[in-house]
């Protein structure tokens, strides 16, 4: 925003703004080429039995309006650019949790030539759920760790970058006085 | 810019591959006049996996786990398809009870197949509290599938030459439970769907189609008998114990999107039926049979019916560890004709109702992909051209 | 209702004047083997009589060296196989062509649904389907090179599958 404040009050927004992440993480579901199980189960979280409302998670269809991309799928080819697409659209702060052991490793399509094997080839990854689907105890678990590393102030370890490409980045408008 | 310098006021809509609409990742596109869909294309390979030659480089037992991972929603089926064709190639047969527990898998799974397609139908008509009502209820028999095998969403129940798990009387008498709670919920559904006046405004009528255009289409499963196209591979076709346990085939006449929704609510509830005489007459016997590590040379075809329709697997083994070809052609692939050709006259407003009519399975049919455009031209927005007007909407 | 040896003898009549063989394989399915020029009339015979429904159309890699893995076959065929079902007798068209003359009439004219084999044809085993109404790129993605064909056997995907067989 470029608002120039003094350090306390500085100290001051950031908690604020810690605070209403950790309350209310919005998240982005993006299938990037799995077998629709971990998708059913991460659907299945919304719903009645497990309620991930209750903790202030809400799955948002717009990748701008997102905190966190919960990717399942081991990266189809054809998948690969629209994820891309869809993390850089993603405002900053941004965060992703990969589901599933395809999401992981690639899983059981290891060797499928239409796959790169993993989403941590593709994005930089902050928390892996495994299994073959995992449960949804286990998906909301995922989350919880990041809200919990948030909570801390501790920003999940990044082992990688992602370059936006120029013609997709932030631009500049010229702003008459 | 201006609408009129295009001389037509066409505009193609694109939707997806990530769209709230869409759980899953599909891209399509809608021509529109106004409101009116005068056309669309769809364009899959998102989800394309490789799988089939992948099958190739794996053991006959590998195969088992891969083929079950196609699709997570059908995925015992798959795997069902799978044995079977193999069992029929080795020239073994699964003994009675591992036959009859296929089916019992093969029918929970329709169950919760049914109900998350009448949640997500729900959903896309903007009814969420029926999606939540159905959702909640499908967790019954996920937990009647745990109980049975330890896991909600891939069971694994298949071997080659028989099951894995048993199922206890003890089992049976907890599932009988659930699926008496099941029942009694799935009238109340059949009573919302038939009488609810918004959500009738919103199915009745649409995206009909007739049993000829089903037929020329090559349409299948619910969405076929919808429009009065009697043909059922559990019936034509018994496989499984569907011999000694057979289902009846619930058609419709209207070929709309409420008969789509009647007719899965009617056959779920026929699972239920058919599942209590499987409980009652449970046949006795071993679980697996022995069969050969090296499955003989030879070519097979094996047809199952999926919650979605016909599942078609063509398998051809060279004698030795590994398949030869493993070909999968599944349900949704063969229901996508049909949504491009219902979709034209409609508003833009019921295209996601008429997608979600035929329950579409982009995983289980991304291994291939179909795509037909209109070449007369409209004007495309590229994604650089939406995001330039976006800016300077907003500037 | 006929019976499934009912239904069959009548697809073997239809497709007698085209077939170059027959077989039966299992009980309940009649392979018919035919030269590429009779294919269309075939197919044509069997709408005509409105016998069942294509199922799918299934393309089969035969190098002519078998064995050998990772070697790049030059000759071999592709056999392709259109299965007809009507309730559960299975009828399937086999036409053979060789890697060098891989052409195929398309049979959409006759079956507009059959688009979507033919596609998976072209791409998967570079098999040129004549008159199909769309040829652009469709399974693959945008980025796959052209020309490679994956579902021949002589593709060789770069991070193969290496696990072992189970048992020893």
């Amino acid at each position: 925003m470029g608002l120039e404040v003094s350090k306390p009050w500085q100290q001051v927004l950031d908690k604020i703004r810690t605070w209403a992440r950790v309350n209310s993480p919005w998240a982005i579901h993006f299938n990037s080429g799995s077998c629709n199980g971990c998708d059913i189960e991460i659907l299945a979280t919304l719903t009645p039995r497990y309620d991930v409302e209750r903790f202030g998670i809400k799955l948002q269809g717009s990748p701008r309006h997102a905190d966190v991309l919960i990717c399942t799928g081991p990266v189809s080819l054809q998948a690969k650019d629209r994820l891309l697409r869809i993390y850089w659209q993603m405002p900053e702060p941004k965060f992703v949790i990969a589901v599933g052991s395809c999401g992981l490793s690639g899983g059981v399509f290891h060797g499928c030539y239409n796959i790169v094997h993993g989403i941590d080839e593709v994005l930089p990854v902050d928390v892996f759920v495994p299994g073959c689907p995992p449960r949804p105890e286990g998906i909301i678990y995922g989350v919880a760790v990041l809200l919990e590393a948030l909570k801390s102030g501790k920003r999940p370890e990044r082992t990688m970058t992602v370059e936006v490409p120029a013609e997709l980045g932030v631009p500049k408008v010229e702003v008459s006085q | 810019m201006t609408f009129e310098q295009h001389g037509e006021n066409r505009f193609i809509v694109p939707i997806g591959p990530q769209h709230p609409a869409l759980k899953e990742p599909g891209h399509f596109e809608f021509v529109v006049d106004g409101e009116i869909v005068t056309g669309a294309s769809v364009r899959l390979g998102y989800v394309h996996r490789g799988i089939e030659k992948g099958a190739e480089d794996r053991t006959w037992t590998q195969n088992l786990y891969l083929m079950e991972r196609i699709c997570g929603i059908c995925s015992h089926i798959h795997a069902t398809a799978f044995v079977q064709g193999v069992e029929k190639l080795a020239g073994v047969e699964a003994p009675p009870r591992a036959r009859a527990i296929r089916e019992i898998f093969a029918e929970l799974e329709r169950i919760h197949s049914h109900m998350l397609w009448l949640g997500v139908a729900a959903h896309e008509g903007g009814f969420d509290a029926l999606f939540m009502y159905s959702w909640r209820d499908r967790e019954v028999v996920m937990d009647m599938l745990e109980m049975l095998s330890g896991n909600r969403v891939h069971y694994s129940a298949n071997l080659i030459g028989g099951v894995k798990y048993d199922v206890t009387p003890d089992m049976m008498d907890k599932i009988r439970d659930g699926l008496n709670y099941l029942e009694e919920r799935l009238v109340h559904y059949l009573d919302v769907v038939n009488n609810d006046e918004t959500f009738i405004g919103r199915t009745r009528g649409i995206g009909t189609m007739t049993r000829e255009q089903a037929q020329l289409l090559g349409a299948v499963g619910p969405t076929a008998r919808a429009s009065n196209f009697a043909y059922d591979v559990r019936v034509d076709a018994p496989y499984a114990a569907y011999t000694e346990f057979p289902v009846e085939m619930v058609v419709a006449e209207e070929g709309d999107l409420h008969a789509r929704f009647v007719v899965r609510i009617l056959e779920t509830m026929e699972s239920i039926r058919v599942l209590r005489r499987i409980f009652d007459n449970m046949p006795e016997s071993e679980l697996v049979t022995r069969v050969p590590r090296r499955i003989p040379a030879g070519e097979t075809i094996s047809r199952v019916e999926a919650p979605r329709g016909e599942l078609f697997y063509f398998i051809s083994s060279g004698g030795g560890e590994k398949p030869e070809r493993v070909k999968v052609r599944t349900p949704s692939l063969c229901n996508w004709g049909t949504v491009i050709t219902l979709a034209v006259g409609h508003k833009l407003a019921d295209m996601p109702m008429i997608l979600a009519g035929i329950d579409p399975c982009f995983s289980c049919n991304d291994r291939l992909v179909m795509v037909k455009r209109n070449h007369h031209d409209p004007q495309l927005w590229t994604w650089a051209d939406l995001r330039n007007y976006g800016i300077e909407y907003y500037r | 209702m006929s019976s499934l040896e009912e239904i069959l003898t009548s697809a073997e009549k239809l497709l007698h004047p085209y077939a170059l063989n027959f077989n039966r394989p299992e009980a309940n399915r009649l392979d018919v083997y035919l030269a590429r020029e009779n294919l269309l009339p075939a197919v044509k015979a069997m709408v005509d009589a409105r016998w069942g429904y294509l199922s799918t159309i299934t393309g089969v890699d035969r190098p002519a060296s078998a064995g050998e893995e990772g070697q790049p076959a030059e000759q071999g065929e592709i056999e392709v196989l259109y299965s007809f079902c009507a309730g559960a007798a299975i009828v399937t068209l086999r036409v053979r062509v060789p890697y060098t003359d891989a052409v195929l009439p398309s049979i959409c004219p006759l079956i507009p649904s059959a688009t979507l084999g033919e596609r998976e044809l072209m791409e998967m085993f570079g098999v040129k389907v004549e008159g199909t109404p769309d040829t652009s790129r469709l399974i693959l993605a945008d980025s796959w090179p052209e020309g490679v064909y994956p579902l021949r056997k002589s593709f060789v995907p770069a991070a193969r599958f290496s696990g072992k067989a189970e048992g020893g």
